[in-house]
């Protein structure tokens, strides 16, 4: 008996007679071993997928509804929902068969208009789906199990924006609530994914919970990434919403927690200390940092001034606030796209590399007619890494000669005045920093941030012909090689447009208990696999 | 004394009136955008205006505050903007961990500091008084979080006698639940100590002086029985009234306290809905706590009339 469970009885013995015999519940540690509790990210605030884009939405919604494809860890799509596909030669009609035996968890079969009804809600939200719906003649249910896309041009990626992990993702929802404006939420939480949310347990910013789904039958294939079987070896997921990191690091080596989605650098090696616990990187994608710049307004609406960030900028110096010392963690990046994948490519990135030129800076900024108009740098204090982001930004544009306006708020300021196109004095901004997931940047179907669409772009509004032309080009690639040429020009284009400065690649951590098996590294925590003794 | 409870709750419509307009209007002011949070960093500008619009964002202030308003006469305080629950709901859900935590820190912190403050009255200029004086000043100085910490690492994981977070409902049984609200109400209750103990120990110390205790120790009554019988009693008033006051600071510090402990409370669902810029549940939390604060105050107002009867109202 160790101390907890003596004083645990000791107490007990007076408090059942306070409290009139009320018992505590009996967990056998068969029944707990058969429970993985689990820290995500962020609180699960809400639960639809499509409405909410949110990373930490996506990784909850995985158990609960499945895909059609699913993406390996070679990138490549796999059917999953989808028994077969069959394309027409001219590549415009697509006709996919789903599998048998397919389930939603109130017991009803998952029909072909169901998918559609899905597919339709998502091509209203999806980069990727809404070039498809620009594009498509009609949407079908043919039968029970069949469902046809015709279009009036032909989309070689249709698969890979099934299986994307970029949010939002195209998840299978009954036909009744996939019928929701794509603009509101769902109240129901259906789905056919291999657990089951238990909508009664949810307490929002504290607990979510998924019970494994007995009818659902996973492909016969071992699991890889999204694909393959997903054969769930727990009965119940918890997730346990921990803000703090210290709370969390002390749950997992006390062994209340089994498994701790993002464990901040600064505790990292206290847990490798830990006989009991194991930790690695989590996603071998890592992310990559970003320092937007405001193309529409003074003074990076010129070229020059936004070239002479970029020549001065040290993607070390960036890394080193952000992650650490630890150079296994963090590498510089000459590119706007996830290194280690295979369209990587660090075409044009020279500008990127080399010693730092703060001299041509200033001569940059003189040609742009710089004046000393300050430079809104708004800069997110509750985000550790763009806090520390910022502190840096602000150091490197007063070394090169401009004057900072540093705006110290928090990530739902930054959220909001982001999207303002007025002038920086006057509510705008002039920059910002943000990080993206390696995932979405391997290619340009969810790396929305190195469009460059001008008014349509994402913030920061840049406008490149030259980017876009590339960007268009990836999408009609019909082979790998054409591909990989298109990345490397899209690269190039970009890096001479200055869309934004990657101020580099970094990992984050995954932590869990030693009696956890199965834990891959990937860029969502898989759960299929996961075994706990 | 009826009359005088219905003009008290009564006199509590205009006071959340005013909170309810505050609190609106501070958010309306205040930056930050929930369709954007919603949105995600991935959607378009246009996605995340389709957002603002489906949440009735764009609509004027006093469209908004009016609907709101009535929507609170009418007892429901509306949905919230992220999870699509009812305010009442998540409340619900987070008023039993809130209200465990502050009645166990109450009665920590009184049963502690009420008769530390009277020992260290009574035993005026010794090392013992010294003592609680120190312990006051070391309450009043650490913060929150700070003690919470060394606390979960001393008695969780060193010793392993507590959990380190969490909370279990009382229903599951009476050690679950007082297991998970031992540290934090430590951790809470410290400064509360202080405080008490500070003020139960200036106002012993002057009715410890006056002439009925002289009397009472020249009849021959048991110290004991002159502490806490006699003078504790005439000291009660200041003491109750600091209570009162310290349930607003048990409030502000419990914010801290479910982050460091992870006790799904209201603390932490007040943190998420200001962060997230959830404006019907910041509204919620924030009627409620004033209310909570109203009645508390009332019941102050009332025991004085207990402890002192020449106090009528």
């Amino acid at each position: 008996m160790d101390r907890r469970s003596f004083l645990k009885t000791f107490v007990s013995a007076g408090s059942l007679v306070a409290t009139g015999g009320i018992p505590s519940p009996a967990i056998s540690q068969g029944a707990a071993a058969k429970t993985l509790r689990f820290v995500p990210q962020a609180n699960l605030a809400n639960f639809d997928p499509v409405w909410g884009t949110q990373y930490v939405v996506r990784n909850a919604s995985q158990l609960v509804w499945d895909t059609l494809y699913g993406l390996d860890s070679k990138l490549q799509p796999k059917r999953q929902m989808v028994e077969s596909e069959e394309a027409s030669s001219d590549g415009l009609t697509w006709t996919f068969k789903l599998r048998d035996g397919l389930k939603f968890h109130d017991g009803e079969k998952v029909l072909a208009k169901d998918v559609v009804a899905s597919i339709t809600r998502w091509t209203n939200r999806d980069s990727m789906g809404l070039m498809l719906k620009a594009i498509q003649k009609e949407l079908v249910a043919v039968d029970d199990r069949t469902f046809r896309w015709v279009l009036s041009k032909p989309y070689p990626k249709i698969t890979y924006a099934f299986a994307k992990v970029g949010t939002p993702c195209c998840f299978i929802m009954p036909e009744r609530l996939a019928k929701t404006d794509p603009f509101k939420q769902i109240d129901e939480y259906i789905g056919s994914g291999p657990m089951r949310f238990v909508r009664a347990d949810w307490k929002p910013g504290a607990l979510a919970a998924f019970e494994k789904f007995k009818d659902y039958v996973p492909r016969n294939e071992p699991s890889e990434w999204w694909s393959g079987g997903k054969v769930m070896h727990v009965d119940r997921v918890e997730w346990v919403i921990m803000p703090d990191p210290a709370t969390a690091s002390a749950a997992l080596q006390n062994g209340e927690i089994d498994w701790w989605e993002t464990p901040i650098p600064d505790l990292v090696p206290l847990l490798k200390r830990n006989r009991n616990i194991k930790v690695d990187i989590a996603d071998p994608l890592g992310n990559i940092g970003a320092f937007r710049l405001n193309h529409m307004h003074p003074p990076f609406n010129n070229a020059k001034a936004r070239r002479a960030v970029q020549v001065a900028l040290s993607q070390e110096d960036y890394m080193r606030a952000v992650v650490g010392s630890d150079t296994n963690l963090w590498k510089p990046i000459p590119s706007f796209f996830t290194p280690g994948t295979p369209l990587y490519s660090e075409e044009g990135g020279e500008l990127l590399k080399g010693k730092r030129d703060y001299d041509l800076a200033k001569k940059l900024l003189q040609e742009a007619g710089y004046s000393g108009l300050p430079v809104t740098c708004l800069v997110a204090q509750d985000q550790a890494p763009l806090k520390a982001m910022g502190e840096i930004t602000a150091d490197l544009l007063k070394k090169i000669g401009m004057t900072v306006d540093f705006v110290a708020t928090d990530w739902g300021t930054v959220g909001q005045r982001r999207a303002s196109k007025s002038p920086p004095g006057q509510g705008g901004w002039g920059m910002f920093h943000t990080w993206h997931a390696g995932a979405d940047c391997v290619n340009p179907a969810s790396h929305i941030a190195v469009r460059a669409s001008g008014d349509k772009a994402w913030f920061g509004w840049p406008d490149s012909p030259e980017v876009e032309k590339e960007v268009a080009a990836w999408y009609e690639a019909k082979s790998f090689d054409e591909e990989k040429a298109t990345i490397a020009r899209l690269n190039k284009a970009a890096m001479e447009h200055v869309v934004f400065i990657p101020t580099g690649f970094y990992y984050g951590f995954q932590a869990w208990r030693s009696n956890l098996d199965g834990i891959t590294n990937g860029p969502l925590p898989w759960f299929w696999g996961v075994k706990k003794a | 004394m009826f009359g005088y409870l219905l003009r008290r709750v009564l006199a509590t419509i205009p006071v959340m009136a005013i909170v309810a307009l505050f609190v609106f209007s501070l958010l309306y002011i205040a930056p930050g955008d929930p369709a954007a949070v919603i949105a995600g960093d991935q959607a378009s500008p246009e996605d995340v205006e389709k957002i603002r619009r489906s949440l009735g964002l764009d609509r004027p202030f006093l469209v908004r505050f009016t609907e709101w308003s009535l929507q609170v006469i009418r007892g429901d305080l509306g949905t919230s903007m992220f999870t699509g629950l009812p305010v009442t709901e998540l409340i619900r859900q987070r008023l039993e961990p809130t209200v465990s935590l502050m009645v166990v820190t109450l009665f920590l912190a009184i049963g502690v500091a009420v008769p530390a403050g009277v020992i260290a009255a009574w035993q005026a200029g010794t090392w013992i008084d010294r003592l609680v004086m120190a312990f006051a000043v070391l309450g009043f100085s650490v913060p929150v979080f700070i003690v919470g910490y060394l606390l979960a690492y001393v008695f969780a994981l060193q010793l392993d006698w507590l959990p380190v977070q969490g909370y279990t409902p009382i229903a599951s049984g009476f050690w679950p639940w007082l297991e998970n609200l031992i540290l934090p109400a430590i951790a809470l209750g410290f400064v509360f100590m202080a405080l008490i103990a500070r003020i139960t120990r200036a106002t012993m110390l002057e009715v410890l002086s006056q002439d009925y205790v002289r009397t009472a120790r020249s009849k021959g009554v048991s110290e004991g029985n002159i502490l806490f019988l006699h003078a504790l009693k005439n000291a009660a008033v200041p003491i109750v009234t600091v209570v009162g006051i310290g349930v607003a600071l048990l409030i502000g510090g419990a914010v801290v306290t479910e982050s460091v402990f992870a006790i799904p409370g209201l603390g932490r669902l007040t943190i998420d809905a200001i962060v997230r810029r959830d404006y019907p549940l910041i509204q919620g939390i924030v009627l409620m706590f004033s209310f909570t604060y109203v009645l508390v105050n009332l019941a102050i107002d009332l025991i004085y009339t207990l402890l002192d009867p020449r106090i009528r109202y």
